[in-house]
């Protein structure tokens, strides 16, 4: 076998050019799987940063009635099941915070986890410097200014060795550190991790306003919702054997609290590992990408590997002498393939040294896109872990069976007497079968990569379409300038004084033509709905309404703005009227302006403009009767055990809040003043905004906002078309056209390649032929039309297989397709063009040497 | 585009027509390899008329394959110049000898040339094929051909079931199928024994009796007692044009 290896690595040193040819198809072919598999591994498989991650469970409380619904815990009830539980060894609570990080005028968005004081203990994480938090900094109320860092964090500050006992400035109140987590954790996710743990005691100040009608309860309110519960099982316990206990429990605790513990059991299922839910099924979608983003990974090594294996075939041919020479003095027919197999292998090592570098190197690179993008702090091990070596190691042992075998097993049939006479390297036909045997090869691997090319087509279509979204609004030359008042320590009263004076400076700047202060900006990172209904219907509990009338409720994007907000984004006033300035800054009548869709709901044949509504309760049965959105109340003066009515004043034309909203789900706009939130963002729009300007335009606002207070933290500064480009859902749109396209380019390089490869070999193998057909007369045409009709027939039976292949890719994209149908004409006519038209001058090349053969050399062996 | 018709010349009964079917004058074949000038033909003046049987002999590497690559038009003089049926062809483009090469010219090689993956039927339909002929001519001619060399029955072989005796018969079948004005034989016997040799040797013969043109080079003098001439060639130039006696 050393004898084997040795030789293998001679022939490889011999061939320098086909080795470097080789290698680099191969790293091209195991580098896209090393990549996806490294983000497919952390994400779906890899072990989560805490200890024993089999032990521990996410317990979820599960609505009896309507089994698809599920909620939070509150403290209470968390503390119950702490306390009364049987089968956990520990049980601890959390739930995420956005805040604000950092020193005054300098703060940056980030996600905290808020915890209970053995969130650490019971995922078993010791911490790299200091301590966990103590149980009496859990205590609800006592607003303990702590705060545990991620080494992340710690490393953004030179792992400053004093950073324990330090402070950071949170929503602009002083926090002592007094730990720093262990390197590599992440939380309960895979890699989005909170930037800052908080303890459960501070809840209540730093929870967000948008979260939830829920989180308008206090933490110690038994019916709030705010908490998600990870257990550790006993020794021994399972989910089945869990399950009677924990629905006994939940029915005691029914029992001691029938409002609040209404109709709720008890499941556990395993641990959310990229996101924070209610919902046992949340990451169902996530989930059903590993296995096609490793399918389409798998195919450009199969492509890659067909390539490698015409590269072999063709060497073989040259080579059919030295294997009959090898059988002549006795070599088995095994023997030979051996031989070759380990040629293959040491090639496939080659070629996964080189992939395994261009795999974490593009997965990095993929992450860090993410990263620009995302509040969370994504923790990404960079380097190759055991997991992703073994991997790589075996898509080499893969991609040898997959490019070796196939090659080895024929060159090894050889024809022995006729193989010892013939010149080397000559093509000597001996069947009457057109296509030589690597040609179908070449099809199959034209037909993979025109159903990645098209693959590709159909996600770039979305992205195109995601990105030229009609969100409804027009708000022409804008900046979005997003600002919270509470990082800077202003009070609710004090922050809108400050607003007001804002949006007074900005519209006096030069050029501006409106401003206003809107709470929720469309495809933001966040959305608010409250679920509204006709007012003064009050249906049973047990009432199940059918229409508006009856008293359904509908589940509908809220949001509170200026009193310009409407001529600022472009929307007009179809009826009734815009809100006034004293309504938008004082508050007065309850008024609400909402948009067609949600008129024609409320009210399907009468007029809604005029009419009242209210804010439904939140079991109420609504038409959506969902929870996917944020949902809940940023209205401090109305929560939804309000129900003052709110009157109609205005109607308005339809938006779309998000890239991803289906059928568009109505809008409920209410006046800033009666819909205060401290994060807010203005529309300053401008009269023209010349893209050069674009970042003199951004500093005149900066110091706009300094000049009001300088220690206002400016979140986020852009034009709108920035803002928009810059949403996480189109960026899922664009990684995934950018991935496929990946896919796609690789394969149609590779086919080519291949092609011209087969081709230009064959044209050199048949060099004789030709010269004899050129003696006998033939024309350059007509050996140019020869090379090119060989060329086609296998272009035409590659296509149409890929074709097919194409409708079937398409059809399991189709779910997370954005804006295509799965059989999009653009992309099935671009697609199959692109490749033929590449697949043709691949061809033509070689064609086009062809014609240029000399019959006299060619012939010269005479 | 340049548009050359060799028509047939008035005077081509018979050996002694006042035209030559070719008429090489001074014609001169220089090779440059590595800045060294290798004088491949020098000056050579040979007539061929039509019906003529001749043989090229000489030593290896006296220019004898050069000599009939310009015959067959598959390289060009550097210098002289080449009349075929009274027409100027020595500068001709690519295209045009290409042409003449398919009616005029039949070749036959030392090993065979056959193409691996054609039937012998469609081996000898080749250049009729380029000739761009109706298929029901070339079926005609094809036959025809085949019929002559005796190798009919063989016509849906590969070449690789036959003799290597066979296979040169069906190169011969193709050099004549398209009724060329001459037969360029290129050591036809090289790769066979001397009794298949022998037999290709009067099939050649055969059809010089039946009016056909040849021109062949050999280097066996048994074979090349074959034709009525012989020219022999000696560094390249003609040093004896003789004869052969009856």
């Amino acid at each position: 076998m050393t004898a084997d290896f040795k030789f293998a690595i001679r022939q490889l040193l011999k061939a320098p050019a086909f080795t470097i040819a080789a290698v680099t198809v191969l790293a091209l072919g195991i580098g896209v799987n090393t990549a996806v598999f490294s983000l497919v591994n952390t994400l779906f498989f890899a072990p989560p940063a805490y200890s024993k991650p089999h032990e521990m469970v996410q317990l979820f409380s599960q609505d009896k009635k309507d089994p698809k619904k599920f909620r939070g815990f509150s403290y209470p009830t968390y503390l119950d099941v702490r306390d009364q539980n049987t089968v956990f060894s520990g049980t601890m609570a959390f739930n995420l915070a956005f805040v604000g990080i950092g020193q005054k005028g300098d703060t940056h968005r980030a996600f905290s986890a808020v915890v209970t004081s053995n969130y650490f203990s019971v995922l078993g994480v010791p911490l790299a410097r200091g301590r966990a938090f103590l149980p009496e900094e859990e205590t609800p109320g006592r607003n303990t200014p702590v705060a545990i860092v991620s080494y992340r964090y710690w490393q953004k500050h030179d792992l400053d060795p004093g950073m324990v006992g330090s402070q950071i400035l949170i929503n602009g109140r002083s926090f002592t550190i007094v730990g720093i987590a262990p390197e590599g954790f992440v939380g309960t996710m895979q890699i989005l991790s909170p930037e800052v743990w908080l303890p459960m005691s501070v809840y209540d100040q730093v929870a967000n306003d948008f979260s939830s009608d829920e989180s308008k309860t206090t933490l110690t309110d038994r019916t709030g919702t705010q908490l998600r519960i990870l257990g550790r099982f006993k020794p021994g316990m399972t989910a089945a054997t869990a399950k009677p206990a924990l629905e006994g429990l939940a029915a005691n605790l029914e029992t001691a609290y029938p409002v609040e513990q209404k109709d709720q059991t008890f499941l556990t299922a395993p641990v959310a590992r990229n996101s924070v839910s209610n919902n046992p099924k949340a990451e169902g979608g996530l989930k059903a990408i590993a296995p096609l983003l490793l399918g389409m990974a798998v195919i450009v090594l199969l492509v890659a590997c067909l390539n490698l294996a015409n590269m072999l075939l063709a060497r073989g041919t040259a080579r059919r002498k030295e294997v009959a020479i090898r059988l002549a003095l006795g070599g088995s027919r095994w023997r030979i393939v051996r031989q070759l197999l380990v040629e293959g292998f040491v090639l496939a090592m080659l070629g996964g040294i080189g992939g395994l570098i261009l795999g974490l190197w593009s997965s990095d690179l993929l992450v860090a896109s993410m990263r620009r993008l995302m509040p969370l702090d994504i923790v990404w091990l960079s380097g190759p872990s055991p997991a992703i070596l073994a991997a790589t190691f075996g898509f080499c042992l893969l991609g040898t069976l997959m490019f070796a075998l196939g090659p080895a097993l024929k060159i090894s049939r050889s024809a022995l007497v006729f193989d010892l006479k013939e010149h080397a390297g000559e093509d000597v036909v001996r069947r009457r079968w057109k296509f030589l045997p690597r040609n179908p090869l070449v099809v199959v691997q034209i037909a993979f990569s025109l159903a990645l090319i098209t693959a590709a087509a159909l996600f770039i279509r979305g992205a195109g379409k995601a990105a030229s979204v009609d969100t409804g609004i027009k708000p022409g030359a804008s900046f979005v300038l997003e600002v919270d008042a509470s990082l800077a320590g202003y009070d609710p009263k004090r922050s809108q004084e400050l607003y007001r004076n804002l949006s007074e400076k900005l519209a006096a700047l030069p050029g501006v033509e409106h401003v206003s202060i809107t709470a929720i900006v469309p495809f933001g990172m966040f959305d608010v709905s409250r679920k509204v209904e006709r007012a003064g219907i009050h249906p049973a509990p047990d009432a199940k309404p059918s229409t508006a009338a009856e008293g359904l409720a509908f589940d509908t994007p809220w949001t509170s703005v200026g009193a310009d907000y409407f001529s600022t984004v472009g929307l007009p006033v179809i009826r009734g009227r815009a809100f006034t300035e004293a309504e938008a800054t004082q508050p007065g009548p309850k008024v609400a302006i909402i948009d067609e869709i949600l008129a024609k709901k409320l009210w399907p044949e009468g007029d809604a403009l005029g009419q009242r509504i209210q804010y439904a309760a939140s079991n109420a049965p609504s038409a959506s009767g969902n929870d996917a959105h944020a949902g809940g109340s940023a209205d401090l003066n109305e929560t939804g055990k309000n129900q003052e009515t709110i009157e109609i004043v205005g109607i308005v034309p339809a938006t779309r809040h998000a890239l991803f909203e289906k059928d568009l789900a109505g809008s409920i706009y209410l006046p800033f003043a009666r819909g205060f939130q401290s994060d807010v963002s203005f529309f300053v729009r401008f009269h023209s905004l010349d893209s050069k300007n674009e970042v003199a335009t951004a500093n005149l606002l900066r110091r706009t906002v300094q000049e009001v207070d300088p220690a206002l933290p400016i979140l986020a500064l852009r034009t709108f078309a920035q803002h928009l480009d810059s949403n996480l859902d189109l960026w899922l749109v664009r990684a995934g056209a950018a991935l496929f396209s990946i896919f796609g380019v690789l394969a149609l390089g590779l086919a080519v390649v291949g092609l011209y490869g087969v081709k230009a070999y064959s044209v050199a193998r048949r060099t004789r032929e030709i010269g004899i057909r050129m003696a006998l007369g033939a024309q350059a045409g007509a050996v140019l039309r020869m090379i090119m009709r060989e060329g086609s027939i296998m272009l035409i039976a590659g296509v149409s297989m890929g074709l097919l292949l194409a409708v079937a890719t398409g059809k399991i994209l189709s779910g997370i397709l954005y804006g295509v149908s799965a059989l999009d004409p653009v992309a099935f006519t671009v697609a199959p063009l692109l490749l033929t038209a590449a697949a043709l001058i691949a061809t033509w090349l070689p064609a086009r040497r062809a014609t240029r053969v000399n019959p006299v050399q060619a012939l010269r062996s005479e | 585009m340049t548009s050359t018709q060799v028509n047939p010349p008035k005077s081509t009964s018979g050996g002694n027509g006042t035209t030559p079917l070719i008429r090489l004058n001074s014609v001169t074949k220089v090779f440059l390899t590595d800045e060294v000038e290798t004088h491949a033909l020098s000056g050579i003046h040979l007539d061929i008329r039509d019906g003529e049987y001749i043989s090229i002999a000489g030593p290896s590497g006296c220019g004898k394959s050069t000599l009939l690559s310009i015959l067959g038009l598959l390289d060009t003089p550097s210098d002289g110049s080449y009349a075929l049926k009274g027409h100027e062809v020595a500068n001709l483009s690519f295209a045009d000898r290409a042409r003449i090469r398919n009616r005029e010219i039949g070749f036959i090689f030392q090993s065979f040339n056959l193409i691996g993956d054609l039937t012998v039927y469609e081996n000898v339909e080749l250049p009729l094929t380029y000739r761009g002929m109706s298929s029901g001519d070339r079926k005609t001619l094809v036959t025809q051909a085949l019929d002559r060399v005796g190798m009919a029955h063989r016509a849906k072989h590969l070449p690789s079931q036959l003799s290597g005796g066979q296979q040169q018969r069906v190169a011969v079948a193709r050099a004549l199928a398209g009724k060329p004005a001459i037969l360029l034989a290129d050591e036809p016997t090289g790769n066979l024994d001397s009794r298949t040799g022998e037999a290709v040797m009067n099939l050649l013969k055969e059809l010089h009796a039946g009016g056909a043109t040849i021109c062949m080079v050999t280097h066996d003098e048994r074979f090349a007692q074959h034709a009525d001439r012989t020219v022999h060639l000696f560094d390249g130039r003609v040093v004896e044009d003789s004869r052969v006696a009856a």
